[in-house]
């Protein structure tokens, strides 16, 4: 399980983004000493840091740069409410992974969140479900040496329900990454492209994998 | 200053004179001087006093004419008394004396105003930095809740635009000029507005936008923001289209912003760029227009050094174009 530790000084909002980020399966650390934050950063050793920006006694962009410069290469996404271009820039240069201000959508952050441990485990050029290899970049699966083309769309659905194997996308989750990886697409869309998906796979031999729960969402099984 | 109206406004020192010499020529008659004495006397007295004359006229003229020729060519007038030479004579020091003071005194006045808002500018940052907290805990507590998450966000946006407001009235510019990706600006402002669109059920496109624009990302962000919210706040009843499209070409790029909704009215579009101006769409509307929203793209687009226009035919269509300059061709209008 990832440790993601919070530097935020509000209790509220530090509290329902530790409730949200534990019920989404990372465990999760809080800072509630500021003086000696960067001591406390190293002694947790997180796999991620969600920094704000305004917090007491160090400024959130000079502690990133202090832990840089200490080699401390932990990913950093900065939560701040400051909308200012130069804040976002400053914080980049020191070395920030995402600059994301508040209020913040829940579900975006969670992906931009997963985004950056994808990127952090060894990148496979393909994924694989039973008997099929689905290589995302190219588009296409393959089973036993046989092609199958899947549209760009198809292919982020599939890749974002098997990601999730075993358990339920709630289908405005499902939206939202498709929104944020450019691709705007309206509900009427989604559902057509999820038959054709189903299609596509009943064409490979999987008959039935993606369940629709009512109200709920999509599984695969 | 002319000769003339100078001597008209000497009349009086003429008239003293004049009594003087018929005094004095009595006197010298009266003293059985022969004729050509008093004649020597009498013009010798009047030369005189017209040196004097003329010396006091020539004196005051150079200041007066550069006075008023700096008046009247100077943009900025109460630079004026930097501009002047203190002048050698009594009625002109007591001028320039007074034209010090009371320049002095606006400017004291006016930085004292200048440092009232730069306080108000700050305050409201400060508090609109401190309102975003509960925003953002509200946010995530009641993040399965679709209507609650829908008002939030329109108190968000109405806080941001405050934000602005403040920002453009100001004189100083905080914002930074890169290379952006249009792209994800774009994106940024479809996530923001995903449910709206979604729940209404309208049709997002973007095309062609991935170009490089020379901006600051969060201020075109919030103008594109604006201009969506109000294709989205004034759409059609059904099948509604909202359509982004960027155009690359060597000393520009254009975004055009169309949407297929109500339009507006030939007679206010010219005005739709105006501080406070409602036209008849935000009038009627159930949510009232604060006709803040266009007014702020457009200085903002000012200040950015882009170019921001609206063409629009009721019932059928609005289309935002902006243009935006690439490197050494943006003219930064202030």
């Amino acid at each position: 399980m990832e440790k993601i530790l919070i530097v935020e000084d509000d209790e509220t909002l530090r509290d329902e983004l530790s409730n949200l980020l534990s019920n989404s399966g990372y465990e999760v650390l809080v800072l509630t000493d500021f003086k000696n934050s960067k001591e406390e950063i190293i002694k947790f050793n997180p796999d991620l840091i969600l920094l704000d920006i305004n917090i007491p006694y160090l400024n959130g962009e000079v502690l990133l740069k202090n832990l840089r410069d200490d080699k401390v290469n932990t990913p950093v996404i900065m939560l701040t409410s400051s909308n200012k271009t130069i804040d976002e820039v400053l914080s980049i240069s020191y070395g920030a992974d995402d600059y994301i201000t508040k209020p913040y959508n829940p579900t975006i952050l969670l992906l931009r969140i997963n985004n950056i441990f994808k990127r952090m485990k060894k990148s496979f050029d393909y994924l694989e479900y039973d008997d099929l290899k689905i290589y995302p970049n190219k588009g296409i699966v393959v089973k036993d040496e046989e092609e199958f083309y899947l549209t760009k769309n198809e292919m982020l659905i599939f890749t974002y329900l098997l990601n999730n194997r075993g358990s339920i996308v709630n289908r405005d989750d499902l939206m939202s990454y498709l929104w944020n990886s450019d691709l705007y697409i309206n509900d009427n869309a989604l559902t057509v492209n999820i038959s054709r998906l189903r299609g596509k796979l009943y064409d490979m031999g999987y008959r039935d994998v993606i369940v629709t729960r009512k109200g709920e969402g999509y599984l695969l099984k | 200053m002319k000769l003339s109206t100078y001597l008209k406004d000497k009349l009086y020192a003429f008239l003293i004179f004049t009594i003087y010499i018929i005094i004095l020529i009595l006197f010298l008659i009266a003293l059985k001087l022969t004729s050509s004495i008093i004649i020597f006397i009498t013009a010798f007295t009047v030369a005189v006093f017209f040196i004097i004359l003329f010396y006091d006229y020539f004196r005051k003229r150079k200041f007066y004419e550069e006075l008023l020729d700096k008046l009247y060519s100077l943009d900025k007038k109460y630079l004026l008394i930097e501009m002047l030479l203190e002048p050698n004579f009594l009625e002109g020091k007591i001028l320039y004396d007074v034209l010090d003071e009371v320049n002095k005194n606006e400017h004291d006045l006016i930085s004292k105003l200048k440092n009232k808002q730069e306080d108000f500018k700050e305050y409201i940052e400060l508090w609109i930095h401190e309102v975003k907290l509960p925003l953002a805990s509200l946010t995530l507590i009641n993040r399965k809740d679709k209507n609650t998450l829908r008002e939030l966000k329109r108190i968000e946006d109405d806080v941001e635009q405050i934000l602005y407001y403040v920002r453009c009235e100001n004189a100083n510019n905080d914002y930074l000029i890169k290379e952006w990706n249009l792209d994800t600006i774009i994106k940024n402002v479809a996530l923001r507005n995903k449910d709206d669109l979604l729940a209404l059920d309208i049709d997002f496109k973007v095309d062609n936008c991935n170009l490089k624009v020379l901006t600051d990302s969060k201020w075109l962000e919030f103008i594109i923001n604006q201009i969506v919210s109000n294709s989205i706040k004034y759409k059609k009843d059904k099948d509604s289209i909202i359509e982004i499209t960027g155009e690359d070409s060597d000393d520009f790029v254009t975004i055009t912003i169309y949407d297929n909704g109500k339009g507006i009215s030939k007679s206010d579009l010219p005005r739709v760029f105006n501080k406070t101006f409602t036209g008849n769409n935000g009038r009627t509307l159930s949510s009232k227009s604060t006709g803040m929203g266009l007014y702020l793209c457009k200085e903002l687009c000012n200040k950015l050094g882009h170019k921001i226009e609206i063409d629009s035919k009721v019932n059928e269509y609005t289309k935002v174009i902006i243009t935006i300059y690439k490197k050494g061709l943006y003219n930064l209008g202030g």
